[in-house]
């Protein structure tokens, strides 16, 4: 007879270091740690499609990377708030958007057809003429046509009329609306990349993450959801940035430099592991745990048939 | 149709240059037609590798500037005529020139060459965006340690982001001895980080550096050594010839080396 109610002591071989600090206390080393201290840390079960909604106000904000966004018949690409970028060295920081942008479409599964027009929700960032035409490039070279421009800022609008782009100017009240209607869902539709992500690629996304691929040492993965890597992770993972303890961080090969749920952080024990089984890393009794993701599978996801009466191994 | 080929690493010391102008010299006696670009404006060692110091009259600059035709600029090499170097300025730094005229160059040099290389210098900064704007494909050369593979990962993924669709990958400096001894990381390791085609593996071999210090690459040896055989077979391969990798662990593959392996229990 096999009871899957005592899986709980064989699943939690947990990865943090001993002299890891638990979750709560290990905030002021490391500073950049998001603090959620009201975090629910139930684990009851529930497959992560149908969780509610993360707390409002993410404290690590995935939103600030430029995005796709199908739409109907249409795809909109949003950019991340302007002013405060652009204080710091403008024309640095596009060019960085840029470049993470240009990652992300290698590495992403077009979910477009070839030719598929592209309105650009712009907000209030400011852009250039020679900014739109650098956009311009790589929407092309992804197959994609940039046809309207969504902005509320003057400036922008007429770099971009005078581009050939229709130009929809907002009002100055949408400029104090820091994010957009749109976008409001905060859970965004799943990321999903077939490459390997190289080190100092970050890939921030609010929704789920999904790598076909690699993730490297010194890549970043930041989801506002769960992160699931078909290969090995071995860069940082950050799931549920937004806040929320229930979500997972999965891969095929678990050697992570550093996990994080939520507020948690975890580090991989010192020295190469031995084995490599699909693991799932998880929030249990207020820790980041770290479990072999068939074990995880028949406890978590299956809890329904826990319940039942269980076969014995003659069947 | 000309191959424009940058050789680059992000971590400096690794060998670039080294790499560049034996692979240079090696496309060269097999009756190519070679251009070496050296962009590593401001830190030039490209000429002393080839032992040209001393013929250099124009640099790209001067090409730029608009002061000798970029056939004019062009270190001829006595050894092998097909060879030639365009050097970099020694007095100016890497903001001197723009990824534009860096494009405009290798465009001026390419009808009359089968190959370019672009030797790059370290760093990801805008000597790395000049000389890998004209690139069309990317060798990438690492040492096997954590420190260069990371930065080498780094560089991938920029060249993948930059539209340099080509990359591959050139392992420098191994030492098959300490392979097989569980103290230095493999091919095979280096491979599983980075997941980009092997072009070829160089062995460390200490006439290397006799070789920088006279100015003469390698290949030029008349009695080659391992690493010149290593670079030959490199050039080989990039000619679309089929070459197997030297087996370098058959020097070091004797019987007190299997007597320790045995003892150590591996």
């Amino acid at each position: 007879m096999v009871s899957d109610n005592s899986a709980s002591t064989a699943l939690n071989e947990s990865v943090v270091d001993p002299d890891m600090p638990l979750a709560d206390s290990s905030v002021p080393a490391y500073p950049d740690t998001p603090q959620k201290p009201d975090a629910e840390g139930s684990l009851d079960g529930l497959p992560p499609a149908e969780l509610p909604s993360p707390a409002p106000a993410p404290p690590v904000d995935p939103r600030t990377q430029l995005r796709l966004r199908s739409d109907g018949d249409h795809l909109v690409l949003l950019l991340p708030s302007g002013p405060q970028i652009e204080a710091e060295g403008g024309a640095l920081a596009w060019g960085e958007l840029l470049q993470h942008f240009k990652q992300r479409l290698n590495g992403g599964e077009p979910f477009w057809q070839p030719n598929t027009v592209v309105h650009l929700a712009a907000r209030d960032r400011l852009l250039d003429a020679r900014q739109l035409q650098a956009l311009e490039d790589v929407l092309t070279a992804a197959q994609l046509t940039l046809k309207r421009v969504a902005t509320s800022r003057r400036q922008t609008a007429m770099a971009a009329v005078a581009a050939g782009y229709s130009v929809d100017q907002l009002g100055a009240e949408d400029t104090l609306v820091q994010s957009p209607p749109a976008p409001g869902q905060p859970l965004a539709e799943p990321l999903y990349l077939q490459t390997t992500v190289r080190s100092g690629v970050e890939i921030r996304h609010p929704g789920t993450i999904v790598v076909l691929g690699d993730a490297n040492p010194g890549s970043s993965l930041v989801a506002g959801g769960d992160i699931l890597v078909w290969g090995r992770l071995r860069g940082t993972a950050h799931a549920g940035s937004g806040g929320d303890r229930d979500r997972y961080i999965m891969a095929l090969q678990m050697q992570p430099t550093q996990l994080r749920l939520a507020d948690l952080v975890a580090r991989a024990p010192d020295g190469p592991s031995t084995q490599y089984l699909p693991e799932v890393a998880y929030v249990g009794d207020g820790a980041i745990r770290i479990a072999q993701a068939q074990a995880f599978a028949r406890q978590h996801f299956d809890a329904t048939l826990g319940q039942g009466a269980q076969p014995t191994d003659a069947f | 149709m000309t191959r424009i080929i940058v050789m680059t690493s992000g971590k400096g010391g690794v060998g670039k240059s080294t790499c560049t102008a034996n692979l240079g010299m090696a496309l060269a006696q097999r009756n190519q037609r070679v251009a070496v670009v050296d962009a590593d404006f401001g830190l030039r060692n490209l000429d002393l590798l080839l032992g040209l110091e001393n013929r250099i009259v124009y640099t790209a600059l001067d090409v730029l500037a608009g002061d000798c035709t970029v056939d004019k600029a062009l270190v001829k090499d006595k050894r092998q005529p097909t060879l030639g170097l365009l050097a970099a300025a020694q007095n100016r730094n890497k903001e001197a020139i723009t990824p534009e005229q860096m494009k405009a160059l290798v465009a001026g040099l390419a009808p009359s060459h089968d190959f370019i290389l672009i030797d790059c210098p370290a760093g990801i900064e805008m000597g790395f965006q000049n000389a890998i704007a004209p690139a069309k494909e990317a060798i990438v050369v690492t040492t096997p340690e954590i420190s260069a593979v990371r930065d080498a990962d780094r560089v991938i993924g920029l060249l993948e982001a930059n539209d340099v669709k080509f990359t591959k990958l050139l392992i420098n400096r191994i030492k098959p001895k300490m392979v097989q001894e569980d103290q230095m990381m493999s091919v095979r390791d280096v491979l599983d980080i980075l997941a980009v085609p092997l072009l070829g593996v160089v062995p460390d071999d200490e006439r290397v550096i006799v070789s920088s210090n006279r100015g003469e690459p390698l290949v030029l040896e008349k009695q080659l050594s391992l690493a010149g055989v290593a670079f030959n077979n490199i050039a080989r391969r990039l000619l679309g010839e089929e070459v197997p990798l030297i087996d370098l662990t058959a020097t070091h593959d004797d019987l007190f080396s299997r007597l320790r392996r045995f003892l150590r229990g591996s």
